[in-house]
């Protein structure tokens, strides 16, 4: 599998992480995979392919030779843009009230719901 | 060496592919023609299968290992219903017909009979044959004999992805640069005078073109096949000087070849070690 700190730089592409977006390796693919029909498409893992065509035999090798998937997607790691910015996703301060612990529903909801079995009750 | 009862229950359980036919319903000459048919089929994807997987470790990058020797079982999967319905028409045991013969008594055609040699030689070699088998294929799709047409459907399903899968190494390394050329043309060179084996003439064809269970004879397939893949390796612009396919008798040898020998040797180390072993 692919390993970025092997890999030889690439012209352009200058992020040392090298782990997607315009960092990323180019000829690293990541594979999403349906198991079955109506389950959303989950990342399966990735592979190493010099193009598209063999990327796709290699994800199908990889992820669904033994009928494990009904749909793949793969897709270039380039395309990928990636957002780890601590700012935006753990900012600093106190978030608490964001979250909805502060609210006490349980007695709110079984009041709903006995007003609904009582009014299928009437 | 005799199998078990019970091992061929499980067999059976696991082994839905192969139709329950009547055997009576065919002519003496006809079952021996078919199983002739199946059993030079099934030798030649079993012994693909073997060859290609030594592949397994050692292929060119991580991926390719795990794809070649995906398509290697592929081919053991089809010998194995392959030989499940000769074993259905003869009252044998397809284990037994396939581990449990000497190396002389295969039938696999010449083309198999190479070692597996370097990456360019297993590619060209796969692409030939895979090539091969789909025109054999498309020939028994419309096969009268119902069992095998429903068989084989469902192997031109998979052989479908090899096409691909091969068509597209043939390529890279045609366009690969000057090494990879060079070593697919030498291989190319070296495997062309096989590479219509495949359709060497059967003893039961006749009967099998007779009864419609084979809709073409396997000159003509040799012929369709040589023109598909002569136009694709032109348009690659490779052209091999001095090598003309065979036309000769492409299964028949006085004993094994040196490459088969060892192959059979490897292939059948366990079954040899405790012949009488329940797997």
């Amino acid at each position: 599998m692919p390993d970025a700190a092997g890999a030889p730089p690439v012209e352009g592409r200058t992020d040392d992480a090298g782990r997607v977006g315009e960092g990323a390796q180019p000829d690293i693919w990541e594979v999403f995979r349906q198991e079955k029909d109506g389950d959303p498409m989950r990342h399966a893992g990735n592979v190493r392919a010099p193009d598209a065509e063999l990327a796709t035999h290699y994800a199908r090798e990889l992820y669904s030779r033994r009928q494990e998937s009904v749909r793949l997607w793969v897709v270039p790691r380039t395309a990928i843009r990636d957002l780890s910015d601590p700012d935006l996703l753990q900012p600093p301060l106190d978030r608490s009230f964001k979250k909805p612990g502060g609210y006490v529903m349980r007695d709110k909801l079984d009041a709903a719901r006995r007003r609904v079995a009582g009014e299928g009750g009437e | 060496m005799s199998m078990p009862a019970d091992r061929r229950v499980t067999r059976a359980a696991v082994a839905p592919d192969v139709p329950a036919f009547d055997v009576h319903g065919l002519e003496p000459p006809v079952r021996e023609a078919l199983g002739e048919l199946l059993l030079t089929m099934a030798d030649d994807e079993f012994v693909l299968g073997f060859w290609d997987s030594e592949w397994t470790g050692i292929a060119p990058m991580l991926e390719e290992d795990v794809a070649f020797s995906s398509l290697a079982q592929d081919e053991i999967g089809h010998a194995r219903v392959l030989y499940e319905m000769l074993a259905q028409l003869t009252g044998g045991d397809a284990d037994e017909i396939a581990f449990g013969r000497p190396a002389d008594r295969y039938r696999h055609c010449r083309l198999l009979d190479h070692p597996r040699t370097d990456w360019a030689f297993s590619v060209a070699r796969r692409w030939l044959y895979d090539n091969a088998d789909a025109v054999r294929l498309s020939a028994l799709a419309s096969s009268s004999f119902q069992p095998l047409a429903q068989l084989v459907a469902k192997l031109r399903r998979e052989e479908v992805y090899h096409l691909m899968h091969m068509d597209i190494w043939l390529r890279r390394l045609a366009d690969g640069g000057d090494e990879p050329r060079a070593r697919l043309e030498a291989a190319l060179a070296q495997l062309l005078p096989d590479a219509l084996t495949p359709f060497a003439a059967l003893d039961g064809e006749p009967a099998l073109l007779e009864a419609g269970i084979l809709t073409a004879p396997m000159s003509e397939l040799a012929d369709r096949h040589l023109e598909r893949s002569s136009a694709v390796l032109a348009g690659l612009g490779i052209r091999i000087a001095g090598a003309t396919p065979g036309r000769g008798s492409g299964r028949d040898r006085e004993r094994a070849s040196d490459a088969f020998q060892w192959l059979w040797s490897e292939f059948t180390m366990v079954i040899r070690s405790e012949e009488e072993a329940v797997w």
